[in-house]
């Protein structure tokens, strides 16, 4: 075996050790910083909805397009095999429950896409749309994740 | 040498009349209540705040009830602590099974002073020492409001507790220490703080998981509302006081969107058996909502 030969075996063997800890090769850090995101999409329009922020009808719409990104790419990052790790607060429940958990991902989905397809203006048409989204947030985290702290 | 024996045989049988004294149970009668017309519909605000559907509504295939199965009462919960497994009894109506041969004293001695209508104490894992601070009012409107739901059959088996726990009489002693009907926070108080205080320290019953308790399992008030280890597993209570990491930053209408709709001010949603807390004080109105805020923010700030 060559010199260099071995080198890029060595170098494929710490790649393979290594690798899961890469971002991009890192469901549960991946699926962190989705929601991370998420959740900052939805503070504004509850600020809005809430009576702390003025409306603006560009920043609900953007949010609700973030909302539509994660939702299509969320259920991919639940491999098996990423159950635990990195204080994960995915429950066992996503892998042992995976239809349910994929029909509280569509909710999610279905809402977001009919408020992009309300396309809400005003704060008073932006609390019928915006509050089926809210509510699977809510669903899908009673039943599919874990406490924690 | 006889006359010693005689002496220390009177002293021992003192002391047992003295401890089966103190730890006699003490109920309230009849004459204890006030006259006052029981309203099923003002209790039914009581049973919200008082959370009582979170631990008495029977599991729905071993979930917690959701919806209208939060009405029906059959108990069956196992309540898993360092004591032994508590499980939760029946206070459907149902005249055998449950509550529902209750006379309206039995009901409040229950509730305030932790007594079954038997005579005996129930162990505090049914929160009477929140209870105990309600207006007596309230606890004879949830009492014509639990009337008011579907009977359900089925009694529940016993607690299944280690000793010395399983000594219920000890209760007793514990009580003397523990019951205390005098509120927590003792400083006068606007209108809303005190509307607040009523139903955090008394139905809501706040204090039973977000304030630590010592050895003996009563409440430490030094840390009222300061945060506690989860007694239902790892992790912790949040620290609910304007002080510590948890809340210190939320305004009171933070925490009373969060009681309303489950999301905190970062858009995150409440976990845990707070997902339950939270769904029962979004049935509450939005005067009672912004009571408990204003209550929360004028706590002492504990770290």
């Amino acid at each position: 075996m060559s010199y260099l030969k071995s080198r890029s075996l060595l170098a494929a063997i710490a790649l393979a050790f290594t690798s899961p800890l890469l971002a991009g090769d890192d469901p549960v850090h991946e699926r962190h910083e989705l929601m991370e995101g998420v959740g900052d999409a939805a503070k504004p329009i509850g600020q809005m909805l809430k009576g702390e922020r003025d409306f603006e009808a560009g920043v609900v719409m953007a949010s609700f397009e973030t909302f539509a990104e994660a939702a299509a790419e969320f259920g991919s990052l639940f491999p098996p095999g990423s159950e635990t790790g990195e204080g994960t607060e995915a429950s066992p429940a996503i892998w042992e429950d995976r239809a349910g958990f994929e029909k509280a991902l569509a909710t999610w989905s279905e809402a977001v896409d009919a408020a992009i397809a309300a396309n809400p203006q005003t704060v008073e048409e932006t609390k019928p749309v915006a509050g089926p989204i809210f509510n699977s947030c809510k669903g899908c985290h009673d039943d599919y994740r874990i406490e924690d702290e | 040498m006889s006359r010693i024996l005689r002496a220390l045989v009177a002293v021992a049988v003192l002391a047992m009349v003295a401890a089966w004294w103190i730890t006699r149970p003490q109920p309230l009668v009849a004459a204890d209540l006030p006259d006052h017309q029981p309203d099923a519909s003002a209790g039914e605000r009581i049973f919200w705040a008082g959370g009582c559907a979170s631990c008495h509504a029977s599991p729905v295939q071993g979930k917690r009830a959701k919806g209208d199965d939060k009405l029906l009462l059959g108990g069956g919960l196992e309540l898993d602590t360092p004591y032994g497994i508590f499980r939760v009894p029946n206070i459907s109506p149902h005249a055998d099974d449950g509550i529902g041969n209750w006379t309206m004293a039995e009901f409040a001695s229950a509730m305030q002073r932790g007594v079954s209508p038997d005579g005996r104490h129930y162990y505090p894992s049914f929160p009477y020492t929140s209870y105990a601070r309600m207006p007596v009012e309230d606890v004879m409107d949830l009492k014509a409001f639990l009337d008011t739901l579907p009977p359900i059959d089925g009694r529940v088996g016993d607690h299944s507790l280690g000793f010395p726990w399983s000594l219920r009489r000890g209760i007793g002693a514990w009580k003397r220490r523990y019951l205390v009907v005098d509120p927590v926070m003792r400083q006068a108080s606007p209108t809303l703080v005190e509307r607040g205080r009523l139903l955090v320290e008394g139905a809501g019953h706040c204090g039973e998981c977000h304030t630590p308790r010592d050895r003996f399992g009563g409440l430490i008030s030094e840390r009222w509302l300061a945060g506690a280890a989860n007694p239902e597993g790892k992790g912790r209570v949040p620290n609910i006081t304007p002080g510590g990491k948890n809340i210190s930053g939320w305004s009171a209408g933070d925490i009373a969107y969060y009681l309303e709709s489950g999301f905190t001010p970062d858009f995150d949603t409440a976990g845990g058996s707070m997902v339950a807390v939270q769904e029962n004080m979004a049935k509450l109105s939005a005067e009672d909502r912004a009571a408990i805020a204003a209550y929360l923010k004028a706590l002492p700030a504990l770290d």
